[in-house]
């Protein structure tokens, strides 16, 4: 689950000729939601073609700035622009090859499709394909991840920061951030594992295979119990509660262990 | 006739008429020591090259023959699948058109009530939750069709590329895990090792298989869905694991039988067209791997480990050996 300010108030260019459909208009509120700032392509006239939403797209790279793109692949009624978006992005692309870009396609991406767009790209663009019936939740991971860059702190619901740089843990309490001393060295490496998997994806699982590596003794697995355990009691103990089984650092089927975001 | 049939014809052909041609040049020097000064002996080796000549020729003739005409129909073959995609992705936008509307619309009905500050009915709430559930079926029951389309075509080959199996799997998790979170499952995934690199393959196609398997465990599952990602040396392995009741072992070599559905089994009664264990299992086959299935019935024993278990294997490289 994407948590409130994720998007540190980066700027999304968004270019499709349907930016007031329901559907779109759930995917802008979503953007907002999430701490994203999208900036709508909406060129004004009779007579609106996917020529206008190119020049107007363009400009407002340069002028905008965008962290990411969010760029439709059909524009318009006329026949020219049926796959105007896929022109766009060749320019974006030629532009700014890093930019990364999420297409919003309502076309059933074949490997004929896929294929060919990519083959006309730089190899180092980050460009990705998303239906346009995806719920606003997959839009907006897809596009965070498309980004690519993680955070400088790890926000665990509204109890906990991690700022895996300063190699620090924080309790929050009324926005008062106080150090958590107890959690380091293993123990630490072993939460920013479990962060990072959290940040990237909310089903994410560690497995033991890669947890292990920050235990020791004969009985690794039994060893890292143990630091599971203390790091729960040291979580706990910051923000004064008890962390059951099914709570924060869960094991799942003895296969690996997931951080759960913990009820306030 | 085969490929490999009209390819040994065409070689077989061009060594008879070479063999021919050689027997006739030979002609005099064989015959000569046999009848010297006649060209009794002479006569019959060439008569007998010239004959193997023409046969050989004869056989080049038609194999070259078969293959034009196979290379000709093939080229028609591809346009018309081509043809049939393009059609077909007109139907799927201009169907997807009203859904698009029914999906706006249910989003902005939930806005309008998030905006009055009250709680929602749970009623209400679930009449949503089912509106926004149509979206993946749709998504899936379209791919579905044109993959089924693509699979007619017996001259397409996989588009295989370098794929990073682990972000194909992540993506279809992001998909699955507001349906599962909605439905009270509990989905989750990893690849071992962390680091797990490249793969060559047909990305829409293992998208497709793994995404076919997760919704169908996203329809059976009791409480539990498992996507495990893992490779050995020559083959790399998605697993999609649920806690259903699982399949009775008499239906279980049917499911991959196009049109099965699971109301022939022993499993919950759900919507299904039958084809979506189909595809996935023929398309893994395209690409060079296999789909096995691996369940243990439920026994009302609360002990009983009741799951069923689908395994896709893909070759790490399918490149043709020569792209390698």
């Amino acid at each position: 689950m994407t948590s409130k300010g994720v998007g540190n108030g980066q700027k999304i260019l968004v270019v499709d000729d349907e930016h007031m459909s329901d559907l779109m208009r759930s995917v802008l509120r979503r953007l907002e939601s999430d701490g994203f700032r999208p900036i709508v392509v909406a060129p004004e006239g009779p007579h609106v073609s996917g020529d206008d939403y190119e020049a107007q797209a363009l400009f407002a790279m340069e002028d905008e700035r965008p962290a990411a793109v969010l760029l439709d692949v059909r524009f318009g009624e006329y026949d020219t622009d049926r796959f105007k978006g896929l022109s766009i992005l060749k320019k974006i692309v030629d532009r700014d090859s890093s930019m990364p870009v999420l297409m919003f396609t309502q076309y059933t991406h074949g490997p004929y499709r896929d294929t060919a767009v990519m083959a006309s790209l730089n190899v180092s663009s980050s460009v990705d394909f998303i239906d346009k019936l995806a719920s606003p939740e997959e839009v907006v991971l897809r596009l965070r991840r498309l980004i690519g860059s993680a955070p400088e702190t790890i926000k665990i619901g509204s109890l906990f920061e991690i700022d895996a740089q300063n190699a620090a843990v924080y309790a929050i309490d009324n926005g008062r951030r106080d150090l958590i001393r107890e959690i380091q060295g293993m123990k630490l490496e072993i939460l920013n594992e479990l962060a990072a998997a959290f940040f990237r994806s909310e089903g994410e699982l560690v497995p033991f295979s890669r947890l292990e590596r920050f235990s020791e003794g004969e009985d690794s697995r039994a060893s890292l119990r143990v630091r599971i355990r203390e790091l729960k009691v040291a979580l706990g103990n910051a923000v004064s509660r008890e962390f059951g089984a099914t709570e924060l650092i869960i094991n799942v089927r003895n296969r690996g262990y997931r951080l759960v975001q913990p009820v306030d | 006739m085969s490929d490999r049939s009209s390819k040994l014809l065409r070689i077989g052909g061009a060594s008879l008429a070479a063999i021919g041609l050689v027997l006739v040049l030979l002609s005099p020097v064989i015959g000569e020591p046999i009848s010297p000064g006649s060209l009794w002996w002479i006569e019959p080796v060439a008569y007998v090259g010239a004959g193997v000549f023409f046969l050989g020729a004869i056989a080049s003739f038609v194999s070259i023959q078969l293959a034009s005409r196979r290379e000709k129909h093939g080229a028609d073959d591809r346009s018309w699948s081509q043809v049939t995609q393009d059609y077909f992705d007109t139907f799927a936008h201009d169907m997807g058109r009203p859904l698009r509307r029914i999906l706006g619309k249910q989003r902005e009905v939930r806005a309008l009530l998030n905006e009055t500050g009250e709680t929602t009915p749970r009623m209400v709430t679930e009449l949503l939750d089912e509106i926004e559930q149509q979206a993946p079926n749709f998504r899936l029951m379209i791919e579905n069709v044109r993959v089924l389309v693509d699979l007619e075509d017996e001259y397409a080959q996989p588009a295989v590329e370098p794929v990073d199996a682990a972000a194909v799997i992540l993506n279809i998790a992001d998909r699955y895990l507001p349906i599962a979170r909605e439905r009270g499952l509990d989905l989750v995934w990893w690849c071992e090792p962390g680091e797990f690199g490249l793969v060559y393959t047909d990305a829409s196609a293992l998208d497709h298989v793994v995404t076919n398997l997760v919704d169908n465990a996203t329809k059976f599952a009791d409480g539990q869905i498992e996507i495990r990602l893992t490779r050995n040396d020559a083959h790399f392995l998605v697993r999609v694991w649920d806690d259903g009741p699982g399949i009775a072992e008499s239906h279980l070599v049917h499911v991959f039988d196009r049109g099965w559905t699971p109301e022939l089994s022993a499993r919950r009664e759900k919507q299904s067209s039958g084809l979506g264990l189909f595809i996935a299992s023929s398309l893994s086959e395209r690409c060079g791997g296999d789909l096995l299935v691996e369940s243990r019935q439920s026994t009302g024993d609360e002990a009983n480990d009741h799951h069923t278990a689908f395994t896709l294997s893909l070759p790490l490289d399918n490149r043709p050996a020569a792209a390698k």
